[in-house]
Order: C-alpha cells, then sequence, then structure tokens
C-alpha cells in the first residue's frame, strides 16, 4: 500500500470512535497497565524484609517463593483460600442483598406511583454519603454482646437478651451493614436506566395481554440487566476491597477475609504477597466483567430509547401506595438517621461516652482553643477551625473536578464501548477503565507517587499537586461513569444518530443534541458517585496528599490517633451535610431528579 | 481495517507508555548526602532562618501542636503531615526512589522496618543534635530516640479487687476463654516485633511456666514465644482494631464478666478519670508485664533544608519541643530535662519490667510471627 492510499484509509476509518478510542486507550494504557505491570513486577521480587523469609536472597532479586507460599505453601489454605472462600460469599451476598434493596426501591420510585418519591429517592443515597464504618459502629451499638465487653448493647440493654455472636459479629453483620451501604448504586444505575425505558415496549406487552408481572419479568427485567449486571460488578468488587468493617465486625470471632491479609502483609511489609491478595482481587472482578460480557454480548440488541418515548402509566399501587411509602421512608431513616445521629450525639458530648444532657456542648464545633475544657485538646472547634475549613474546600473541589471529568470520559467510554460492541477492542477498554477500581488503594497511591513524582518524557512531574490527586481519583472512580456510560448507552439505538448523520450533523453536535440529552440522567449517576467517592477518599490521597492540597478525610487523621472522635465525627458529619448540599443544588441546577418522570 | 488500525494503536501506546514509564527514571547513581554539620550552632540557627519550609512527616498528631510552636519561637516555618507507620514508611521509601527529597525529618516508628527499608540503603541519617548530646544518654543515640511508648496488660478493677495475674500463661488458662482482647497482630507491626523478642527470650518463657505450674511446657510450635501465641490465640482471643476500644471495653463500670486487654498502650490510662473507667495494669505478670517500642527521629539524607532540620530535631527533644507530648502518661522522653508524669512511674520502673526487641532478631523473625499468627487465627 503506498503511503497516499494509506493515508486515505486512515481518513475514511477515523471516525470519532475510533480516534476517541485510541485517545482513551492511550490514556488509560499509561494511568491503568503500567501500575498493573510493576505490582505483577513486585510479586515477583523480593523485598527488604522478605529476604529473611526467602533463604539466600538478597533485596531485588527474582523470586517465585510469593507465589509459591500463596498458592501451594504449607500456609496456602490460611494465607489465601479460607479468606478468600470467605470473601466472595460475603461479596456475593451483600452483591445480592443490595441489589434486591437498591433494585425495588429504584422499581418503586420511578415505575410506580408511591407518594412521597422525591424525599425518598434523596434519601436513598445518604447510606453511600455515610462513612461505610458508621453502620458497623451503629450495628455493635445496637447488637453487641459481652463478648467484646463495655456497655451493654442496646438491644440487649432494652430486652434483656443477649444476641449470639453470629448476630453480633462475624459474617453476617458484615453483608448487612456492607449491603446497606451499598445499596445506593443499585437505586441509581437501575433507577436511571428503568427511566430510559421506552414506554411503548410495556404498552405493547400490556395491549397483547400481558399481566403486570409477566411485563415486569418478559420486558422490563430482561431490559434493565446490563444495568444490573454493572451494579452487581460494581458491588461486588466493592465487597472484595473493603476492609475496615470486616475487621471491625470480624475480628472478635476472627472471621477473615482478604482485604484482611491484603493489610496484614503490607504492614508486615511483605508487598509481595499483599500484592498477589491484591492481583487475586482484580482477577475476580475481571472474571465478573467477563461474565457480564459474556451474557450481554449473547442478548444484543438492547436498544430501548427510540427517539420519542413517554412515561409508561406509573404502576399503581392503590391501597398499598401509603403503607409501602411508610415503610421504604421508615427502613431509609432506620438505616440513615440511626447511624447519623450516632455520629452527631458523639459530637456534642463534651466527655466521650457519657450520655447526659449536661453533658451536652457545642465546644467541639464552635469551641475556642482550650487545654482545660473536655478532651483538652487544644484544638478549636472545626468550624473555627482553618486547616479543617480549608481541607474541605479542597475536598469539594476535588470531588467536583473528579465528578465532571469522570462523567464526561464515562459516556466516552460507555459511547465507545458500546458502538465498537462485540470487538476484542471494546472488550479491552472496558476491562482496562474497570482494573484501578479493584486495586488496592494503597498499592494504587504509591505506585502513582512513583509514576508522577518526576518529570517522564512529555509528563511534567505532579508531585504534590492538585493535579496529581484529581488524575489518582479520575482513575479510580471511573469505572462509576463508565459502567453507568456503559449501561446508558447500550439502550440507545445507532439509528438516531445515523438519522442526525444523514443530515450532515457533526460528531460535536451529535453527542451535544442527541446523547447527551438522553443520557442526562445516567450521566448525573455517573458524575454523583464518583463525587461522593472522591469526597471520601481517605487511603488513596493519604500518600499523595500535601498540607496544601490536605483533604477533609486526610485532615482526620490528626485527631484519630488521639481518640479525639469528636472532632473526626464531626468532619465526618460535615462531609455528609457538604454532599447533600452540593448533590441538591446541582440537581436543581441540572434538572435531573429520579423521582420525575421522562414524559413529565 | 478498523480493527487493524485499533490494534495497531494499542500496541504504540503499550510501547509509548512502556517508554515514558521506563525512560523517566532517574538516575541512580547516588547523589550526594546533604552534610549535617552542627559544630557551629549558632551558624546552623542562622542558616536555617534563610532556608525554605520544614516538612515533617511523623507517626503521631501531636507534631502539629509542637511545629506550631516552634515556628512562633525561631519564624522557620513547618510543613507537618501525620501519616500511619506503614504509610509513612511508604511514601518516605517510594518518594526517595523517585528522586522527590521532598521532606526532612521525620518521627518514625517500626524500627526493623525502619532500618531495612530507609536506613541501610542510606535514606534517613541518624543526627544527635546539641540538645540531645547533653541531655540524652548516649545508649539512646543511634538511633536517636525520641520517646518510648509501652503496652501493658490491662484489667478491670471492679471484677478484680487484686492483680489476676501472676504470669503471662496465666492468659492461657481455660477461666480467660473468650475473655483477652488483642489488637489484631496482622495490622500491629510493633506487636510482631515485640513477639519476635518472647521468640528470643523462650527460655526464660518456657522457665516461668514450670514455675507457675510445676511442670515442663509441651509445646508444639518450636519455641515458648510461638507456643505461648498459639495457646492465646486458641483461647479463643478476641480481636479488636484499636487500643482505646480495647481499653475502654475493659475497664467499663458494672461489668459482670468484662474482657481483659492483651498489651494495649498504657498511654490510655489518661482517660481513666474522665471517663470513670474501673481499669488497672498487672504489676505482678512474669516475666514481662509488657513491652516498649521507640518513635525515632531521624533526618532524610536528601534534605532540602537541612539546617532547619537540624533546629527542628533539636527543639523537638526539649522540654519546650516535647510539651505536647508530655502533657500525658505513657510515652517516655529520653531527655534528662524532661520528668515523667506526676501521674505515671519513672521510665527506670518500666525499663525493668518490659521488654523490648532486637531489630536485627526482629527483622529476621516477624514474618514467622505474622505466618503463626495467620496460621492459627483462622482456625
Amino acid at each position: 500500500m503506498n503511503p497516499r492510499a494509506m493515508l486515505g484509509t486512515v481518513r475514511r476509518n477515523a471516525t470519532p470512535q475510533v480516534i476517541m478510542s485510541i485517545v482513551l486507550i492511550a490514556m488509560l494504557c499509561y494511568l491503568v497497565l503500567v501500575p498493573i505491570i510493576v505490582m505483577i513486577q513486585q510479586t515477583f521480587t523480593v523485598h527488604a524484609m522478605e529476604r529473611f523469609q526467602i533463604p539466600g536472597s538478597r533485596p531485588g532479586d527474582f523470586t517465585t517463593r510469593h507465589w509459591e507460599r500463596m498458592f501451594t505453601g504449607v500456609d496456602a489454605m490460611s494465607f489465601l483460600y479460607r479468606p478468600l472462600m470467605n470473601t466472595l460469599i460475603v461479596s456475593v451476598s451483600l452483591s445480592l442483598l443490595a441489589l434486591l434493596i437498591g433494585g425495588t426501591l429504584a422499581w418503586l420510585v420511578v415505575r410506580t406511583d408511591m407518594p412521597m418519591k422525591k424525599f425518598i429517592s434523596n434519601l436513598a443515597i445518604v447510606p453511600y454519603i455515610m462513612p461505610s464504618w458508621a453502620l458497623a459502629l451503629a450495628w455493635i451499638t445496637l447488637f453487641k454482646n459481652r463478648r467484646v465487653g463495655g456497655s451493654l448493647g442496646l438491644f440487649e440493654a432494652l430486652t434483656g437478651v443477649a444476641p449470639p455472636n453470629w448476630v453480633s459479629f462475624g459474617m453476617f453483620p458484615i453483608i448487612v451493614t456492607l449491603a446497606l451501604h451499598y445499596f445506593p448504586f443499585g437505586f441509581m444505575l437501575i433507577g436511571g436506566a428503568l427511566r430510559n425505558i421506552d414506554s411503548q415496549l410495556e404498552e405493547s406487552a400490556e395491549l397483547l395481554g400481558a399481566s403486570r408481572w409477566q411485563v415486569l419479568k418478559r420486558v422490563v427485567i430482561p431490559l434493565v440487566l446490563p444495568v444490573v449486571f454493572s451494579t452487581f460488578l460494581l458491588t461486588f468488587s466493592r465487597g472484595l476491597g473493603t476492609f475496615g468493617t470486616p475487621a471491625f465486625l470480624g475480628g472478635p470471632v476472627r472471621f477473615t477475609v482478604l482485604s484482611t491479609l491484603l493489610h496484614a502483609n503490607l504492614v508486615g511489609q511483605r508487598p509481595g504477597m499483599g500484592y498477589i491478595v491484591a492481583l487475586v482481587m482484580i482477577m475476580f472482578g475481571v472474571l465478573v466483567l467477563y461474565m457480564d460480557h459474556k451474557i450481554i454480548g449473547v442478548r444484543r440488541s438492547f436498544v430501548t430509547i427510540s427517539g420519542k418515548s413517554g412515561m409508561s402509566g406509573l404502576v399503581k399501587l392503590r391501597a398499598l401506595g401509603r403503607p409501602v411509602s411508610v415503610l421504604v421512608t421508615v427502613f431509609l431513616l432506620c438505616v440513615t438517621v440511626i447511624p447519623l445521629t450516632v455520629l452527631a450525639i458523639e459530637t456534642v458530648m463534651l466527655i466521650p461516652g457519657t450520655y447526659r444532657l449536661s453533658n451536652f456542648s457545642l465546644h467541639y464545633w464552635i469551641g475556642p482553643v482550650s487545654h482545660t475544657i473536655g478532651l483538652a485538646t487544644g484544638e478549636p472547634g472545626i468550624l473555627r477551625n482553618p486547616a479543617v475549613m480549608n481541607a474541605l474546600m479542597n475536598s469539594v473541589r476535588l470531588g467536583l473536578v473528579v465528578a465532571v471529568i469522570c462523567g464526561t470520559l464515562g459516556m466516552l467510554v460507555g459511547y465507545t464501548v458500546v458502538r465498537l460492541r462485540g470487538t476484542r477492542f471494546s472488550r479491552f477498554l472496558d476491562q482496562l477503565s474497570f482494573m484501578p477500581y479493584l486495586m488496592p488503594s494503597i498499592a494504587f497511591g504509591a505506585i502513582f507517587l512513583a509514576l508522577f513524582a518526576v518529570r517522564r518524557g512529555p509528563i511534567p512531574s505532579l508531585y504534590g499537586s492538585f493535579t496529581l490527586l484529581v488524575i489518582a481519583c479520575v482513575v479510580k472512580y471511573l469505572p462509576f461513569s463508565s459502567r453507568a456510560g456503559i449501561g446508558a448507552m447500550i439502550q440507545v439505538g445507532p439509528e438516531l444518530e445515523e438519522a442526525a448523520i444523514m443530515f450532515g450533523a457533526r460528531w460535536t453536535k451529535r453527542m451535544g443534541r442527541i446523547i447527551f440529552p438522553l443520557q442526562k440522567s445516567a450521566f448525573f449517576s455517573g458524575l454523583l458517585l464518583p463525587f461522593i467517592s472522591a469526597m471520601r477518599e481517605l487511603s488513596l490521597v493519604v500518600l499523595l496528599v500535601t498540607p496544601r492540597t490536605q483533604t477533609a478525610t486526610a485532615i482526620t487523621m490528626r485527631f484519630t490517633d488521639r481518640g479525639w472522635y469528636p472532632y473526626t465525627n464531626a468532619i465526618m458529619l460535615l462531609i455528609v451535610v457538604t454532599i447533600l448540599v452540593t448533590t441538591f443544588i446541582s440537581r436543581k441546577l441540572m434538572k435531573t431528579d429520579l423521582a420525575k418522570g421522562l414524559g413529565g | 481495517m478498523i480493527r487493524k488500525i485499533l490494534i495497531l494503536a494499542t500496541i504504540l501506546s503499550l510501547v509509548f507508555a512502556t517508554v515514558v514509564f521506563a525512560g523517566g527514571a532517574p538516575e541512580r547513581t547516588a547523589p550526594a548526602p546533604t552534610v549535617f554539620d552542627a559544630s557551629d550552632w549558632d551558624a546552623v540557627m542562622a542558616a536555617a532562618k534563610a532556608e525554605g519550609t520544614v516538612t515533617v512527616y511523623a507517626v503521631t498528631s501531636r507534631i502539629h501542636a509542637a511545629v506550631e510552636k516552634f515556628t512562633e519561637e525561631t519564624g522557620i516555618q513547618v510543613e507537618a503531615t501525620r501519616l500511619s507507620e506503614v504509610e509513612l514508611i511508604e511514601r518516605v521509601y517510594r518518594e526517595a526512589q523517585a528522586g522527590v527529597n521532598n521532606v526532612d525529618l521525620v518521627l518514625i516508628e517500626d524500627l526493623p522496618a525502619m532500618k531495612e527499608l530507609l536506613i541501610n540503603p542510606g535514606v534517613l541519617v541518624n543526627f544527635v543534635p546539641p540538645n540531645a548530646l547533653e541531655n540524652i544518654p548516649a545508649q539512646y543515640h543511634e538511633p536517636l530516640v525520641f520517646a518510648f511508648v509501652n503496652r501493658i496488660i490491662g484489667f478491670n478493677t471492679e471484677k478484680n479487687a487484686r492483680d489476676p495475674f501472676t504470669s503471662i500463661w496465666d492468659l492461657t488458662l481455660p477461666e480467660y476463654s473468650g475473655r483477652v482482647m488483642v489488637r489484631d497482630l496482622a495490622i500491629t507491626g510493633e506487636h510482631q516485633n515485640a513477639f519476635t523478642e518472647l521468640i528470643r527470650r523462650s527460655d526464660e518463657l518456657e522457665a516461668d511456666y514450670q514455675r507457675r505450674f510445676g511442670r515442663a511446657l509441651q509445646k508444639v510450635e518450636p519455641n515458648a514465644g510461638l507456643e505461648l501465641l498459639r495457646r492465646l490465640i486458641l483461647n479463643d482471643i478476641i480481636i479488636m482494631t484499636s487500643d482505646t476500644r480495647i481499653a475502654e471495653a475493659v475497664g467499663a463500670r458494672g461489668q459482670a464478666d468484662p474482657p481483659y486487654g492483651f498489651f494495649h498502650v498504657y498511654s490510655k490510662f489518661r482517660d481513666i478519670e474522665r471517663l470513670n473507667l474501673a481499669l488497672d495494669f498487672s504489676q505482678n505478670v512474669q516475666p514481662l508485664l509488657g513491652y516498649y517500642y521507640g518513635i525515632y527521629i531521624q533526618l532524610a539524607s536528601q534534605a532540602r533544608n537541612p539546617n532547619a532540620a537540624m533546629a527542628l530535631a533539636n527543639f523537638l527533644l526539649t522540654q519546650d519541643g516535647f510539651r505536647p507530648w508530655s502533657n500525658d502518661v505513657g510515652i517516655y522522653s529520653m531527655s534528662r530535662e524532661i520528668p515523667h508524669h506526676p501521674d505515671d512511674r519513672p521510665w527506670e520502673w518500666w525499663r525493668e519490667r518490659l521488654w523490648t526487641y532486637d531489630p536485627e532478631f526482629a527483622a529476621e523473625n516477624r514474618g514467622v510471627v505474622l505466618d503463626t499468627w495467620l496460621r492459627y487465627v483462622q482456625q
């Protein structure tokens, strides 16, 4: 082929999605693949503290011992297989439970005439906004038994019945509290997808005599299946990696999960084995992703948005409407207000743990610097602590920037993956964008530090910069938006765009006028989750922040090691409030509201 | 065709990524270390004021209060970051590898890891400022001790009018089954270090078993240290994630059957009055009441503000600099200038009764401790 002809071919084939994929691939290769390769390399390397368990080795040597010890060694059962089994059981159960809760709520809010929708849909994302340990803490406060000593659990104090160990600690409470924390994923993603379903499909089914249940089973559920899978994937992967809750609730009965092993190896300065644990987690995530492709790959056309669409008549709950809405509200209040109240009470008790009205004080919120009052911390109340306020501003900035970039990139990834669906390439892009989600934050942070600490080729040193925090969070949370994007794009048929192409609309115009408006709601979900996550992120940013780029979560480190929980809790509450307010404002601005029907 | 282009593009970007990543790696031609010359202290202080903002990473959050005071007195600006022990080591190590040289001074714990990862490769250097030369005994100079922290065995005084333990082996008796709490060894590097000392001094542990029960110890594990760990776990040990919660669970009043805290930090005793705890620690347990570990003060070998870093190191070891820590029990400066807390015992009292660990032996054996812990804890 002569150069001229080649140029012609390139030009003809250089459609926006092809160019976009190339750009996305190039970016993700550097930001995702390099860290993963570095991690794999580490699992074959002897580290300084590991050499003592590998006779005759020196730091930096090549070794396969880490893999042998993990998979076939005498301790393989306790190093890998048993915690892995525990983890899989927990992750699968919690994902199913979270799907059930999130899906039901989404359906109630989007497809029925249940009263109080707006309130419910605002409340339903709060569990994810709260720190995950808030629910674990609330659980222990309520249901602990005497095994862990201290004051009585509330349940036992009220009823005189001590909960058995399996209720108080271990697998059961871990599954329940994590499911209650992660169900907002399902609520938002499934809710977004449900809203996009063309009512004509359901109406046709009804005209043909299908019952409500049949419509649900034969039409609605298959249509939202891709998004159900995405939700499962996101929740499942989170379940694999979560450390705090399993450690806190599992420890008393010595229930160990994979993330415990990961931390044990990192604390023990055995990164080789630690990174193998991380790779196993990544592998399971990719496996679920592969299944997702297999299943969705078979059901090729999921086009549900065909241009004109209207909201179907909402399912009438009739007499059930009120009781259902009350039930849902009570449930949501229980999983949001109770833990938040527990947090809030801790911030207004001058002496922690002494719950008396005389002990009430706003000292930790607005008090002056004091070495005598309360915990005698010598710190100003957090609302007048400039360092805290500054850090909170940084967090908001970080959250917003990350959200906008993630949301946009996520839509583009979704567009590309869906338009090139079926090619190996699309799968590669999808998997690539998903991997960071499964990388342990501390490993990811450390590798990013190495990647960006110095100038590399055209990329300047970003050490200590805000940009570096943004890049790390964007890469880490892209999966939220790319899954939302894929789920949404899969519902948009190419016909709409083809029609626009016929009229000579350019790609930018097609995106701006057709794709984006149709996907506004999904786009918003794709924004919100990265926003919340970035605002709450700690372990990823802790290796990357400097005092100038301090974030609200990182600043809590100042208080936790001394047991100054009132400050930590107050900051967490402040973060929750900030997220809620920002969400509320942006919803108003973007005019997206899950509770509102497409047509109305 | 599209496929070909895409595949080509993918390969190209992979190559590009690798080249950029590998090509950008800084040359590791061991840069000349910063010179820390403290022979003329006035010159150091003068030079310090001309330098930039000092950066400190510390495992203790009280550093913020301390550096504020330092800035007030000297006008030298300080940026302090509090990190957990693992994060601190990781960050210093990675930054040094990348050649970033951000940090000037660290307050660091986990001596074996610090030696292996940061001191041996020359990332951190020991520096003894004039104040320490004068007031801190020479045995604490290498590496320079900032302070020691102690961990003890706590019990509830409502339930136990008298100290319930005479031997550490008592905790493995059936009557304490499911009643002993410990901060998860898997996430507590210092616990792992401390258990290496129990391995190293297995003979003493074995002798104490003989003394307490009048018969020889039957071991499943190769030594008495690991045997103790095994028996503790199999006696249904309760794993917690924080010493604060352990101390509160042990000391809370009104409990019929309170738990016992195995090796939680003594500093939680500062809360006894405020939280109205019935908490005390065992003083009769043989052969050790608990253990102590050091927080060390070290300079970065590539420090960009060497004089300011030296000035700050000197300040932190003075009475003024140490004040944020000396307000509480359970943390001990080695400086003769700084007296022990009035409610605490003098350091000499503790040192005789507590064990600490040998950094070399700990580095070699803590992997074995972690392995043993993980093996039994999951059965």
